[in-house]
């Protein structure tokens, strides 16, 4: 609960402005704030937003601005010092229901792969299945399809250090995507790949965003990226300063 | 792959440290097996001597600390024999003496007409006639040790004696002990008139009732202390030390085991906050994250322990190979002792893994992932 202030009221604004969807959003922010070192750093800032199922959205904004504190909060690695944050219209509360949401309805993308080093691609792919009760046949299986669908098969058994950037990226996009999440998060997923193997992944991103009517958001310094999408957010200074809402991606180029 | 094959591909990433913990959890469980062994075969070994006697009861000085050091007057065994339901009494006299060589071995004197010479199986030669005196029957291995055959002569206390039989008893401390007659030993040891303690056979032995009346009524008669033939040495303060030393020194090796274990691993995690970050952003729970290092921690102990076990027997053959050791003490582990060794250390194992696995709950996923 949060008292109703002017600051409130300006972020139910621009809850409504950044929420041209129908129907309960998938993830909600209201009025979150970051803060750090007791309030001297702040990360985000009255915050609100409201992404839909099936939504793409491209969040920018300059170094430092706020964009992975964002992208943290949303998967509920990070707590908001203020405001809430909504899952299918629930609030959430205990760091345990997002480890929950994290293993079966929300999957991350890093910048850096964070792949481990001793396993395969196929055994990190694995990783997330841990403790979800399914059987090795059935692990296998959806390991299988998700190598599939980043077109890995052939480099199922190599270790991260004998992949390509590319392939990296493509293995911890497979590992997002195993239990078949409804929201893929990506924080610049391109950022340390060459322009040809950044295009490919984010084919490979939107592609599963299409096929599977996946919620992806991603951070990107890329206009052309972020021009794929429905939506873009840009952010600065841990606010958001342009909300922009489209219907398609040609709109927004 | 399994959460096992998950902590060995952890564990072979850093192969030395891993090597090293691994060792260090051997010799720690190693040395608790030898130590704990050797204490436990103190009291083994003096219980098996105690049983080849065929007594039920003992009798030594009351208040004594060391019952090998203490004396009581040999008069004590006449008074003894007068008391209803006691069959035998036979004093012995136990002396550590310098024998060929120097070394020291156990004297054991016996009365004349004690019913132990008459007992005493012997693989060779025969036993003192009443009255004849430098003469010895020695312990098969202790002339096997010596080289030593019947008729030749042994020094005992500087003084020689001839050997008259060799004794095939099964006990280690009868093996390697040299049978006197009691008044030779009282000479050399100047305990004139003086026994060790007294071993006593009752007439019925299956009466519980009786033999503790007969232990009141012994206890009634003279300054003594009674005890079962087994329990004869457990409250001898040498022992006792002994037994407490080892058994400490057991536990220290086994807790400093457990703290290379938790070494390791609070390095381990430490070294991968950002892989427990990763962990945790792919949905890892916090009580997952810890079992999966904690049985990091039990498969190094489990190696550990399995060498250590490994160590232990080596080291327990080895410290009877001593022979200022190996001749009263068979440092014989049970396996009781290794399976509860082997348990314990794995147990201990998953405890020192707690805190480290605990503070992994505690790293904030968030600054582990933080991009440089």
């Amino acid at each position: 609960m949060h008292s109703v202030t002017s600051a409130h009221l300006q972020g139910q604004r621009e809850l409504r402005q950044t929420a041209p969807m129908s129907g309960t959003p998938l993830i909600m922010l209201e009025n979150v704030e970051q803060v750090f070192d007791e309030g001297r750093v702040v990360a985000l800032c009255q915050v609100s937003l409201a992404i839909g199922h099936g939504e793409s959205v491209a969040v920018t904004g300059p170094s430092g601005s706020g964009k992975s504190s964002l992208i943290l909060l949303m998967c509920g690695i990070r707590t908001p010092s203020r405001g809430t944050v909504r899952w299918n219209g629930d609030a959430m509360g205990p760091p345990s229901a997002w480890t929950r949401l994290r293993r079966s309805e929300i999957g991350i993308v890093f910048q850096d792969f964070n792949l481990f080093p001793t396993l395969s691609a196929a055994e990190n792919i694995e990783m997330p299945l841990f403790g979800c009760g399914l059987s090795g046949a059935e692990r296998q299986r959806r390991v299988n399809v998700a190598l599939e669908a980043v077109e890995l098969h052939a480099r199922a058994r190599h270790l991260p250090h004998q992949l390509s950037g590319g392939e990296r990226q493509r293995v911890a996009i497979a590992r997002s995507i195993i239990n078949d999440p409804s929201l893929i998060l990506a924080d610049e997923p391109t950022g340390n790949l060459d322009s040809d193997n950044a295009a490919a992944i984010m084919d490979l991103l939107f592609g599963l965003h299409q096929r599977r009517a996946t919620t992806l958001v991603f951070v990107t310094h890329d206009p052309q990226h972020a021009a794929r999408c429905a939506r873009r957010i840009a952010i600065k200074d841990g606010r958001i300063t342009a909300p922009a809402a489209a219907t398609s991606a040609r709109e927004l180029t | 792959m399994n959460v096992a094959g998950l902590a060995f591909r952890n564990l072979r990433r850093r192969p030395v440290r891993s090597a090293l913990t691994i060792l260090g959890v051997g010799f720690a469980v190693g040395s608790f097996i030898t130590l704990y062994g050797l204490s436990g075969s103190v009291d083994d070994n003096a219980r098996q001597s105690a049983d080849e006697r065929n007594a039920h009861l003992t009798v030594h000085r009351r208040g004594a600390a060391e019952i090998f050091g203490s004396t009581m007057a040999e008069t004590i065994g006449s008074k003894l024999t007068t008391i209803p339901g006691v069959a035998v009494v036979s004093g012995e006299l136990l002396v550590l003496a310098a024998t060929d060589g120097g070394a020291h071995v156990l004297a054991v004197g016996w009365a004349d007409d004690s019913v132990f010479w008459k007992d005493a199986p012997l693989r060779e030669g025969r036993r003192p006639r009443p009255g004849e005196r430098k003469v010895v029957v020695i312990g098969n291995d202790i002339a096997i040790s010596l080289g030593k055959r019947l008729g030749d002569s042994i020094s005992l206390m500087d003084e020689n004696f001839q050997i008259i039989g060799v004794s095939r008893y099964t006990s280690l401390i009868s093996r390697n002990a040299i049978l006197v007659p009691l008044a030779d030993l009282q000479d050399l040891s100047f305990r004139t008139g003086l026994v060790t303690f007294f071993y006593v056979r009752v007439a019925h032995p299956e009466d519980p009732a009786a033999i503790k009346r007969i232990s009141r009524a012994i206890e009634a008669k003279a300054a003594v202390t009674v005890a079962a033939s087994e329990a004869m040495l457990q409250n001898d303060r040498l022992l006792g030390m002994t037994r407490a030393v080892s058994k400490a020194m057991a536990w220290i090796a086994l807790f400093m085991g457990v703290l290379m274990v938790l070494n390791t691993l609070l390095m381990a995690v430490l070294e991968r906050t950002r892989e427990i970050g990763i962990l945790s952003a792919i949905g890892w729970s916090p009580p997952r994250i810890m079992g999966a290092l904690v049985v990091e921690g039990m498969i190094l102990s489990m190696i550990g322990s399995a060498i250590g076990i490994l160590l232990g027997i080596l080291g327990s053959r080895l410290l009877s190979a001593i022979p200022a050791i190996g001749r009263y003490i068979e440092v014989t582990p049970t396996a009781g002792l290794i399976a509860a060794t082997a348990l314990a250390a794995v147990g201990l194992g998953m405890v020192g893994s707690l805190y480290p696995a605990w503070v992994a709950t505690r790293l904030d996923p968030a600054a582990a992932l933080e991009r440089a």
